[in-house]
Formats: structure tokens, sequence, C-alpha cells
């Protein structure tokens, strides 16, 4: 067998055991990984919206995914919202839960974020942030509170709390749920989400 | 809008040396001076720009349709070190001030974290063509920009009297260290 | 060319010629995963996977591969075991691989296994290519550890997790961000230059 022929030869070989051992194994995890990833999406999406217990896609483009979500009875509770921008370091991936008339904050929680640990990277906390974002109205546009209160009583009903050295996270997420509000309600004038039933 | 904010990002905020951590192997290697780090920064932005097209074609117009992103791995680095081999031939063949320039760095480009990073953080970020284009040129200047500056520190750090342990390696991890928190300085600028 | 033991062969690995303070190779992911101790663990484990298998392969296949494709099956055959330990932690372990990010698939161009392969696995016997494998793994691991228990401790008070210092302790947060990392791995490797010297020494006086 000439060098040539060999080469050839070996290339191939290798090409094709590499290629079909990577198809099994592709195969094998292809299923896992999927899930994985719709996994993290529902849980968060059932996370925003109180007393929901199964969710279901209706709107999707990037950046940003519409989600029904319903009660064991079938009734529609409100929607997921998830929705992506720019926060101080990288990207910042959150769920907002409102309810079906688009009136009413109902939950917030950061999916990804890859801000400064701790102080931006407390927009993912319960205590110190999310949970000012409950039943916040959102008729009129979201605003942030600088510097935040203790008690959630004293905000005005569209204020949220921004976390002391860490504005900017807290505004990327302001911005970032105000622009989902705004697609939501979009897309309920053109009718694209489902009525009340 | 989009495309100045991923410019920006790439080159000051998410800076791939100071941020990604990408880039090193060759650097700690080649540049202590100024002019080869120039030329380096550029073969790399040049290939950089090639890589962001190809990647992108591969991964939509292959992988995905055909539903084989475990492959990605495989193909991306694939092509990456055919496209600097023919780059490398291509270059020499037109112009060989241009190879005598920057063509000697081309092997050492393949095995760079850069290229292949790059060709990863555009598919995990799901950009559209314009998108990863930009990304990978201003990924390009970003790293030309890093290289550069610590060469120039490196040079002056040469005529200082560094103690033995830290001399080498040592000195330029900490000067890097020193930049990446200065860089941290850019976060924040894109609202 | 003297043949070292079997001993030697894997413990070089450790210290003489450790693939991250002296060969300077890897550089990349250690900076990058050795922010929790956890993650460092997934990417040791990660690495000697890919390490140890490719060399096994490359070594029982060097007699039949001919030179001029020597390179090109390496990277396929590395980039192989890459996809199956990405895939598999992708799989298994998500919130890792999510951690991790473009890392783990980055292994591929890690400097330290193409190197191995080329300067050690291509011209030696299976064997041995395994136990260098596994030294260089070793010294990888550990030097990640290494980073890894002092960057999270002192950035962020934990170790895998579970609090360690408590309030009074203001954490490092720099630690935890590129600066840190940075700065961190100049210093190991400092340290390590330096007990270097002073064990030279000590050789050199009888």
């Amino acid at each position: 067998m000439n060098l040539s022929t060999r080469m050839i030869v070996v290339l191939t070989a290798v090409g094709l055991l590499s290629g079909s051992f990577l198809a099994i194994v592709g195969q094998v995890t292809k299923e896992r990984i999927i899930f994985n990833k719709r996994h993290e999406i529902e849980m968060a999406a059932l996370k925003v919206v109180p007393g929901a217990s199964s969710v279901k896609m209706i709107y999707e483009e990037r950046d940003f995914a519409v989600f029904e979500d319903r009660d064991e009875a079938g009734n529609l509770l409100g929607y997921a919202l998830q929705a992506a921008g720019t926060g101080f370091q990288d990207k910042i991936v959150l769920e907002i839960g409102v309810n079906a008339e688009l009136t009413t904050i109902l939950g917030l929680t950061i999916i990804e974020q890859k801000e400064t640990p701790g102080l931006g990277a407390k927009i993912t906390s319960e205590e110190d942030f999310l949970r000012y974002w409950q039943n916040r109205d959102c008729t009129k546009e979201l605003t942030l509170r600088k510097p935040p209160v203790e008690d959630p009583g004293a905000l005005a009903s569209n204020e949220v709390n921004a976390i002391t050295g860490a504005t900017i996270s807290s505004r990327a997420v302001l911005n970032i749920v105000n622009e989902a509000i705004k697609k939501a309600r979009q897309l309920q004038t053109e009718g694209k989400l489902s009525g009340i039933n | 809008m989009n495309l100045l904010i991923i410019f920006i990002s790439a080159v000051l905020i998410n800076n791939f040396v100071f941020y990604y951590f990408l880039g090193l192997c060759p650097y700690l290697g080649v540049s202590r001076k100024i002019g080869p780090s120039i030329s380096m920064g550029m073969a790399v932005t040049f290939v950089l720009s090639l890589t962001a097209v190809s990647s992108w074609m591969i991964n939509h117009w292959i992988l995905i349709p055909f539903g084989l992103d475990y492959l990605q791995i495989v193909s991306f680095i694939l092509v990456i070190a055919s496209l600097v081999q023919l780059v490398e031939m291509f270059i020499r063949k037109i112009s060989p001030p241009l190879y005598q320039a920057m063509g000697i760095y081309l092997p050492l480009i393949t095995t760079n974290c850069v290229i292949m990073g790059l060709a990863l953080l555009a598919a995990l970020k799901n950009y559209n063509f314009l998108e990863t284009v930009v990304f990978g040129v201003s990924a390009g200047i970003g790293f030309t920009l890093a290289i550069v500056l610590m060469a120039a520190i490196r040079e002056q750090l040469e005529l200082a009297d560094v103690p033995r342990p830290l001399r080498g390696a040592a000195i330029a991890l900490i000067t890097a260290g020193i930049i990446s928190l200065a860089f941290m300085g850019f976060s924040g600028i894109i609202k | 060319m003297a043949q070292k033991t079997i001993r030697q062969e894997f413990f070089k690995g450790l210290w003489d010629e450790n693939p991250v303070t002296r060969q300077l190779l890897g550089l990349c992911s250690v900076l990058a995963v050795s922010n929790a101790v956890i993650n460092g663990i997934a990417m040791g484990l990660a690495v000697t996977f890919v390490l140890v298998f490719s060399a096994l392969l490359v070594s029982l296949i060097r007699k039949i591969v001919p030179n001029q494709v020597r390179i090109a099956s390496f990277i396929v055959i590395i980039a192989s075991f890459v996809t199956i330990a990405d895939r598999v932690l992708a799989a298994y372990f998500p919130q890792l691989s999510k951690a991790m990010g473009p890392y783990v698939p980055l292994i591929v161009v890690n400097c330290i296994i193409l190197g191995r392969a080329e300067a050690f696995a291509s011209k030696n016997k299976v064997g041995r290519a395994i136990i260098d494998a596994l030294g260089m793994s070793a010294g990888y691991v550990l030097t990640l550890l290494l980073m890894g228990f002092i960057r999270e401790l002192l950035g962020n008070r934990t170790f895998l997790g579970a609090q360690i210092l408590g309030r009074w302790f203001e954490p490092w947060v720099v630690m935890l961000l590129p600066p840190g990392a940075f700065i961190m791995l100049g210093l190991i490797i400092a340290v390590s230059n330096l007990i270097d010297f002073k064990i030279k020494e000590r050789q050199k006086q009888p």
C-alpha cells in the first residue's frame, strides 16, 4: 500500500470510527439534553405564576417567549414571559409572571446571570430583590426605588427596590421586564394571546 | 445598535483575553515585544473573521438542519485547522512580505483557544450571520488590544528588577490580572 | 535517552513537568473554572478522561498512522473524546455544564492534550502513555483544585458550597472574578518556582 493510499485509508477509518461512535453517544444523550433544557425553562415558568401546574409555550422569538400558565382544572391563571437583555457584565435571562389581563406582576425569577457576585448577583436573592416584585402594578411602566426600603408596603404599586451598590444590574432587570410587558401587550392587541376561557 | 453593543462588548467589557481567559498560550511565549504582537493580532483577527463565517455556515447549514449538533466540536476544530493551513499557503503564495510579517504565527493559531472559543461562543449566544461576523472581528480587535498592551508592559518589565521566582510567566499573569481589573471598569458602559 | 521508571513517569507530571505551573499549558481552563471547587472537580475529571483515552488510542495506532496525517488524526480522536465528555456532562449534570459554559468543549484546544499526544503518546507504548497521561492529569487536577480551593474560600467563604468562614470575613469578591484568577495563578507559579529554587539549592550543597 503506497503512502497516499495509506493516508487516505487511515484518515477515512479514523473519521468513520469517530463519527459512528459519536453518533451513538449523541443519540444516547440527546433526549436527556433536550429534556434538561426544557425542564429548566418550564420550572421557571411554573414558579412565577403561583398555583400553576402546567405551562405551554405559545409564542417564541429571539430573547423573548410567552408561556400560558394553567392550573389543574385547566383555567388560565396568567402568562410567564421569558425575556433576556444586557446586564452589567453579560446577558441576563429572566422569567416574569403576569396575570391574564397583563395588569399585575405575580412573580419574578432570574434564569441566567453573570453579574458581580455579592453585588449585582443579588438580583437572584429572594430576600434582597425578588420578593419586592410580587403584586406589582404593571399597567404603567415600573420604576426603581432608590434607596431601597425594607417594607414592601412602603413601595408605590409600580415601584421595585433597587439593590444598594448594584443599581445598574437592578435597572437592567427593570428594563428587561418593562420591555417584556410591552411586547406581551402588543401581542395581546394583535390577538396572538389566547383569551380567558 | 445591537451590533455596536456586540463590538464594545467583545473589545472592552467581555474582552477575550481579560474576561474569557482565551489566547494566553501563545501570548506567554510569543509577545514580549510590541511589533510581533501587532502582527500576531492581525493574523488572529483575520483568522477569526474567516472562522466566524465558516462556523456559522457549518452550524446553520449542516449541523442544525440535520440534527448533528454533537458533531459541533469535531467539525469546528477540523475546519479551523484546515482554514489556517489554507490561509498560510495562500498568503505565502500571493504576498511573501505579508507572510514574513505574520505568516509564521499561523500554525500557532490553530490550537489557540481564541479561535475555537469564538466559534463556540458565537454558537452558544445564537448570533445570526451578521452578528457572528461582527463578533469575530471585534474579538480579534479585543485580542490585539490585549496582547499589545501586555507586550508594551512586558517590554518595560524587562528593564525592571523582578524577583527571581516571579520572572517569566508569573509576573506576566499578575500583569494580566491588573489589566483585567482595569478593564472591569468598562462594565456598565452599555445600558 | 534514559528510560524513566514507571513511578518517575507518573510523578513527573505532579511537579517537575507539571503541565500548568511548569509547562504553562492549559491555562485558559484553569483560570476559567477555578472559581469553585466543584467546577474544578468536574473539569479535572473531564480532562483526565480525555487525556487518558486519547493517549491510549494515539499510542495504539502510532505505528499505523503515516506522519503527514498524524496531527489531523490526533485532533479527530481528541475532539471525539471531548465531545463525549461534554455531552455526558450536559445530559447528566446540567447545572455544572452550564456553569462551565464553553470551557469543556475548549478542552479540545487545551495544549496539554495535543502536546502530550504529540510529544509522548505517539512515541511510546500504551502502558507508558497511560501512566504519563495519568501523571499529567494529576498535576493538572491538583493545581486546579488548589486554585479552586483558595478562590472559593476567599471569594465566597465556602468550600464545595458549604460555608466555612463566618460572617466576620468580608469576602474578597475579586477572587471570583477574572483578575483574581490571573493574580492567583501568577502567585502559585511564583511560589512553585520559589520552592523549586530552594530544592535545587539544597541539592547543590553536599
